[in-house]
């Protein structure tokens, strides 16, 4: 439940078309992760480095609900997403299929594109290594950080459905 | 309670629900379109393998392709209907309509129940007094498909009471857009958006259907209607499956009231780069246009078509423009041919497609170069969702789409209007 890495810093009102674009959504999770942010940022699908921690700003993930936005960003190795709050689909989605994610108010303020940066998904804590401060993001509902931990919400279906 | 919480009370099997609680409730119906319905049925098949609990509450409707532009298009949609077939849930072809419009005029969406769906805008079912939410791929495949579940939490609810009586040439879309813009992008994540007040009471339900459409945009999670006798006159004309209308208690309570008078209103226009930027037609008057549509979730209705028709009527739309008019169903297209509106509007230089979702992300139609702009009655307007992202995409009211294919720009439909 901890990440640390290079800080990819984006804007606010971020849809997930722009994630990954309409006519991307039926490559492989594989050719798609080369897509992701691609008009935002080309540099970031190129040279996103495993643990790296996604920044963005109000809304990020608005418009349509589809779960590749999020499965998408997994799959380019990225450990965690801190926004300043994101839509309420992306942010569901991000749990149902296992990529931490937290919301921070004021998270765009507090680092820079390129900052080294470590995140504790258990207790919200996010360093800035690069300026030696620290924040705290908005604690995780429990239920949601079970589904965190079981890997997103297949593997735990039959129990949530109470047929396990 | 209000009606969601009762409406999430009943279905997961307590005698109440506070926001805040998180609770499993049992679905009552699946929408799915041909793009997030090929998601899904990619998760379920490869990663769920568990057979389709309850397939006669699952829908899936091909609105983005009215039909297939590419061989690689004409597989995934063979591969939708082999998936429809395996498992025997409802399948509504290219051509059938646009999702939401498909969903409620073949029956499906009924007062008191629970409407899930991949797209984002499903929460417009709230017009009909459902609670109704977009969930993700994973939840459909994972608990809505095996187990007739979903996970909710409660949501609290901003009650919207609009109040007044809107101009000639000024329209239910004009104060549905104008909302967007006084709640604002991420203005009300994760509530329930209550809409009331004389203003939506008065409403016929086509036009009711444009308010719980916005949610989504500004951050939502549902929005709903009271249900009246003119919710339960319209779902009974349209079938015969019984449904328990549930209301809200007039204690009922609310996080937020924001009470707004749109009598003054003028025409909106909402300008990419996102819906947030609305303002008066006046703002973006001029601007040119070479492309015009009635379609997507929220156009292609009948009382689109019809105050296309009064402006177009006896009139040719601009050189150089391209109106395209995609009825929201196939109903929509008999009606609109019964009164007369198809020829109208051929006579006046439109375009009619099959009934669709239209250019709704350019997946067969509607894509621009980057030096195009279109105006439409679509839901969105984020770059990139109509070809190159440098296109501008301008929405607005029928009213104004028209009065705008007339003028090759941004126009005020009231100059039209006599």
């Amino acid at each position: 439940m901890k990440a640390r890495g290079r800080c990819w810093k984006f804007g606010d009102n971020i849809p997930t078309d722009q994630i990954v674009r309409a006519d991307r959504v039926l490559l492989s999770m594989q050719d798609m992760a080369k897509h992701v942010l691609e008009n935002l940022n080309p540099d970031f699908a190129r040279s996103v480095k495993p643990g790296d921690i996604l920044v963005a700003g109000k809304h990020f993930g608005q418009s349509s609900g589809r779960a590749v936005a999020p499965k998408a960003i997994q799959a380019t190795g990225v450990g965690a997403v801190v926004v300043e709050y994101a839509s309420r689909l992306f942010y569901r989605n991000c749990f149902e299929i296992g990529l931490p994610i937290l919301e921070c108010a004021g998270i765009t303020n507090f680092v820079h594109d390129g900052d080294i940066l470590s995140v504790d998904m258990t207790d919200g804590r996010i360093h800035n290594e690069t300026t030696q401060q620290t924040v705290y993001a908005n604690p995780v509902d429990p239920f949601l950080m079970d589904m965190l931990r079981a890997g997103g919400i297949i593997p735990m279906a039959a129990k949530l459905a109470g047929e396990d | 309670m209000n009606l969601v919480e009762k409406i999430l009370a009943k279905a997961s099997g307590r005698t109440t629900v506070r926001p805040g609680d998180v609770v499993v409730a049992n679905v009552d119906c699946l929408l799915l379109h041909d793009l997030s319905g090929y998601i899904t049925s990619r998760v379920f098949d490869n990663e769920v393998r568990r057979p389709m609990r309850y397939p006669e509450r699952v829908v899936m409707v091909f609105d983005h392709h009215f039909s297939p532009p590419s061989e690689e298009r004409a597989r995934m949609l063979e591969e939708n209907r082999a998936f429809a077939r395996r498992h025997g849930i409802h399948l509504f072809d290219c051509g059938s309509g646009n999702i939401h419009h498909v969903g409620v005029r073949r029956g499906f969406v009924r007062p008191g129940t629970i409407v899930v769906g991949s797209d984002s805008h499903t929460p417009v079912h709230g017009a009909l007094g459902c609670f109704a939410a977009g969930l993700g791929n994973n939840s459909h495949a994972g608990t809505v498909m095996p187990f007739g579940k979903a996970w909710f939490r409660v949501p609290e609810t901003i009650r919207i009471e609009l109040s007044g009586t809107q101009k000639k040439g000024v329209v239910p879309r004009d104060a549905a857009l104008w909302l967007t813009g006084q709640i604002g992008e991420g203005g009300a994540v994760y509530k329930a958006l209550q809409f009331a007040g004389p203003f939506i009471k008065d409403l016929e339900m086509w036009d009711r259907w444009l308010f719980p459409l916005i949610t989504i945009d500004v951050g939502g999670k549902c929005g709903f209607i009271e249900p009246d006798e003119k919710t339960i006159d319209f779902v009974r004309s349209l079938t015969t499956e019984p449904f328990d209308v549930i209301t809200s208690d007039e204690d009922a309570e609310y996080v937020e009231l924001r009470a707004y008078d749109i009598s003054d209103l003028e025409p909106q226009v909402a300008a990419s780069p996102t819906l947030g930027n609305v303002g008066p037609v006046g703002k973006f008057a001029g601007a040119p246009v070479q492309w015009a549509e009635l379609g997507g979730h929220g156009g292609g209705r009948l009382q689109d078509i019809r105050q296309a028709a009064e402006i177009l009527r006896g009139r040719k739309i601009a050189p150089g423009v391209k109106f395209n008019i995609v009825p929201s169903s196939r109903e929509v297209f008999a009606e609109a041919c019964q009164e007369g509106l198809v020829q109208t509007l051929h006579e006046a230089g439109c375009t009619w497609f099959p009934p669709s979702t239209g250019s709704n992300q350019a997946i067969n139609m509607g894509a621009m170069a980057n030096t195009e702009a279109m105006v439409s009655t679509h839901a969105r307007n984020f770059p990139g969702r109509n070809g190159s992202p440098e296109a501008k995409m301008y929405l607005g009211s029928a009213y104004t789409v028209a009065a705008s294919a007339l003028a090759g720009k941004i126009a005020d439909p009231r100059a039209y209007l006599v």
